[in-house]
């Protein structure tokens, strides 16, 4: 949540920039005005701002102090050299693994996704459609999905005698049904299937959202000056849409980055942890296998270093603003 | 966004509960009530007990409050049914917050998980071994899981002694009795699940793939471990553990062992009567028994043995749970408790048996009348006075701290091994991961 809720505050910050320059030179003549809102302001502030620091800030700090610590259980004492969790995660061929396995579903699942998504949103921004609201609510709809239960109902229809495997087999795709979950590849696929269907949807909201703020005077124009429907969507409704794509990318990031559930609930991260999770590893070291929490809380900083490295490439690259 | 919060939980969690531990102070919190008992005569006070099932081990402790408030009225047992997920995770999290005023009295734990949690947290944990609780009149092999540096901290409760359980009318299309599967060895065993598998079309066991609860009940079977007295992990190099791997594999191959995904699958897999039987904890009656359509049609013996290894018995185990108390109970009156009930009371058991199938360890309940009567079932075997039978017979073996971490290596293993790698790489692979997990 806070790794979020900075990512998306900055986001939004870096937006509104431009507007907060304007008052700088009417704020010296009407001081006592001035300050007596900006108290106020404050004050308004202050409660949201002291729950931040206390519930996510604060712990935040301890979590790093931690993650220099080392030791089973209570028995934590700090660690010689100071870095050493760190270290010991370079060393640790369970932690490679799980990387690898998440940006494997980063880099295959968020893209598609995101495109999807795209394509969604446009088809059902079209004036003419009928039945908008059931299209979009039906595709909307898996997001009100609990993951849990969701997992649980993928797991089952990819199992061994489920209803995918029984419907190859009816359509005489294959001989023998397919263990899904019990090969690397096919693990990993159900669950790149599963983060897709769960979270289209949602991304496809945040577009067609911002399609409504498209001005349709420049669609028409395109459409006047004789571009295609593909050419009108490519120049000119996405790089309207650069600002929400930017946003829906570093939150999908962000998501995929600390995938948990479904390396929970679908696959326990097996077959051999080829499908676990770097969150998923780190509930395991600290809640499941003896509990190691100052080696959990260093994992932790990492995937919050690449979330934050990933999201500043984002911005970098995705905001083209001046 | 709800994956993201997920996460935040968990993220909190680590930090909030060493926040608390700022907080908590000395953990040397007085227990509220424990000086309210007397020595002898009816006692009073209130007994918090966190277990699981209600089903099961809820059910037998109302049942065992009720034995005990006939002679102790004043007593009141407040069983809060946790899951034992979450019982883990809290544990986890009270102790490290040292927040151990919130532990109930008496909490019930999985056999697997008591060392680790004893090693871990020792402040959780009373030692009950000076108490009025009889802890010889239990198997050696199922109070060592709960017994650290001599001390135990765990009641035996429900039994994890494996059976082979098959079904008899598949046999018999096959030519075979349940006597052919008596004492025997696995290579005799998979000879015979190839008849049956050839004349019947039925695989004679099923199991999850990917899990090494088959190897963990050949391994212990045989006395063997993947640890050593000293806890260090003897995963490369283990005679035991590469017969155990080599058999499953041969069983597998042979399509005597079908490989499902999940725990429905495998139970559905015998009650379906797809597969003619299974090799599992004593509990897992409790599944069996719920395909009515097959009563009579089941009988239950011991496991096969490892051929050629030292210390091979046809005797083992596979889960069960033992009664803790903790560091925070009223310690006269929850262990004054436990030895009049789950130590010492053959009507407790007479009574949760037959209603619940939660089978003693308790060994004076072999002699019980309870125990020995035909169960229809089973086509009139007396199952449960074989089964206390059995467990006097299982090998001791060495769980250690961190047994999940080398059950989960070996799982990690014999997936690979299937693939193809070879055992003995496969195995120092574990062995090397079981090292880094214990640095």
């Amino acid at each position: 949540m806070s790794l979020l809720a900075s990512a998306s505050a900055s986001g939004q910050v870096s937006g509104t920039a431009p507007g907060s320059g304007d008052v700088t030179p009417s704020r010296k003549r009407r001081f006592g005005i001035e300050q007596r809102r900006n108290v106020t302001g404050w004050v308004f502030l202050l409660p949201a701002a002291a729950l931040i620091l206390l519930m996510n800030f604060y712990p935040m700090a301890q979590a790093f102090i931690l993650s220099l610590k080392t030791g089973r259980g209570t028995r934590l004492n700090f660690a010689d050299p100071l870095w050493y969790n760190y270290q010991r995660l370079m060393q640790d061929e369970t932690f490679k693994l799980t990387v690898q396995n998440t940006f494997i579903y980063l880099i295959v699942q968020v893209p598609i996704m995101l495109v999807l998504a795209l394509i969604l949103a446009n088809l059902l921004n079209d004036k003419n459609l009928r039945f908008k609201g059931l299209w979009r609510t039906a595709i909307f709809l898996p997001c009100a999905v609990s993951l849990v239960s969701y997992s649980l109902v993928f797991r089952t229809m990819f199992s061994t005698d489920g209803l995918v495997n029984d419907m190859l087999m009816g359509l005489h795709f294959i001989d023998s049904p397919i263990n899904w979950l019990g090969q690397t590849g096919t693990a990993r696929l159900v669950i790149i299937l599963g983060l897709l269907w769960r979270w289209t949807g949602y991304n496809m909201v945040f577009y067609l959202a911002a399609l409504q703020n498209l001005d349709y005077s420049t669609l028409e124009a395109a459409r006047i000056d004789g571009a295609g429907s593909w050419r009108t969507f490519w120049h000119v409704t996405v790089p309207q849409l650069r600002p929400m794509i930017l946003l829906t990318a570093i939150m999908s990031t962000n998501g995929t980055i600390q995938l948990f559930d479904e390396s929970w609930n679908l696959t326990q991260g097996g077959p051999a942890y080829t499908s676990m999770t770097m969150s998923h590893y780190l509930f395991e070291l600290s809640f499941q296998k003896n509990p190691n929490f100052g080696y959990g809380a260093a994992l932790s900083y990492v995937i919050l270093i690449m979330v934050a490295l990933l999201a500043a490439i984002q911005m970098k690259v995705g905001d083209k603003r001046d | 966004m709800n994956k993201l919060r997920k996460f935040a939980a968990l993220a909190l969690v680590v930090p909030l509960s060493i926040a608390l531990a700022a907080c908590g102070g000395n953990g040397t919190a007085s227990a509220p009530a424990s000086t309210s008992a007397a020595a002898s005569g009816p006692k009073s006070g209130t007994l918090t007990v966190w277990c699981w099932d209600p089903t099961f081990n809820i059910y037998a402790m109302n049942e065992a409050a009720k034995i005990y408030q006939k002679d102790n009225p004043d007593v009141k047992i407040n069983v809060v049914e946790t899951p034992w997920d979450d019982l883990q995770t809290k544990l986890t999290t009270l102790a490290q917050s040292q927040e151990t005023k919130q532990l109930p009295d008496i909490f019930l734990m999985q056999n697997n998980a008591f060392q680790k949690n004893v090693i871990n947290y020792p402040d959780l944990f009373k030692d009950y071994s000076q108490s009025s609780v009889d802890f010889s009149q239990f198997p050696q092999g199922v109070t060592a899981y709960s017994t650290v540096d001599g001390k135990n901290y765990g009641l035996p409760f429900d039994n994890g002694t494996a059976i082979t359980a098959l079904r008899t009318d598949v046999l018999k299309e096959a030519g075979f009795t349940i006597d052919d599967f008596t004492d025997i060895t696995w290579s005799d065993f998979l000879a015979k699940g190839k008849v049956v598998k050839e004349k019947t079309g039925k695989p004679l066991l099923s199991g999850q793939a990917g899990s090494a609860d088959m190897i963990m009940m050949m391994l212990q079977s045989a006395g063997a471990s993947l640890f050593d007295a000293e806890g260090k992990p003897t995963i490369s190099n283990n005679a035991a553990l590469l017969k155990a791997i080599d058999t499953y594999q041969q069983l597998v191959k042979a399509g005597v062992f079908a490989e499902v995904n999940s725990w429905d699958e495998y139970v559905g897999s015998f009650v379906n009567s797809n597969v003619a039987g299974t090799i599992n904890g004593v509990w897992i009656m409790g599944s069996i028994q719920s395909a009515k359509d097959q009563s009579g049609k089941w009988a239950i013996t011991n496991l096969p043995k490892l051929d050629g290894v030292d210390g091979a018995t046809n005797y083992s185990a596979n889960g069960g749970s033992s009664w803790a108390i903790s560091s925070n109970a009223n310690y006269e009156l929850a262990s004054d408790f436990l030895a009049k009930t789950f130590a010492g009371s053959k009507e407790l058991y007479e009574t949760i048996l037959p209603s619940s199938g939660a089978l003693a360890n308790w060994l004076p309940m072999a002699e019980s009348s309870v125990y020995a009567a035909p169960q229809k079932f089973f086509g009139d075997q007396a199952v449960f006075k074989k089964v206390i039978e059995f467990s006097q017979q299982v090998p001791k073996n060495n769980t250690g701290a961190y047994y999940y971490e080398g059950r989960d290596a070996v799982s990690a293993a014999i997936t690979k091994i299937v693939n193809g790698t070879d055992p003995s790489a496969a195995l120092d692979e574990a062995q090397k991961a079981v090292e880094f997990a214990m640095k």
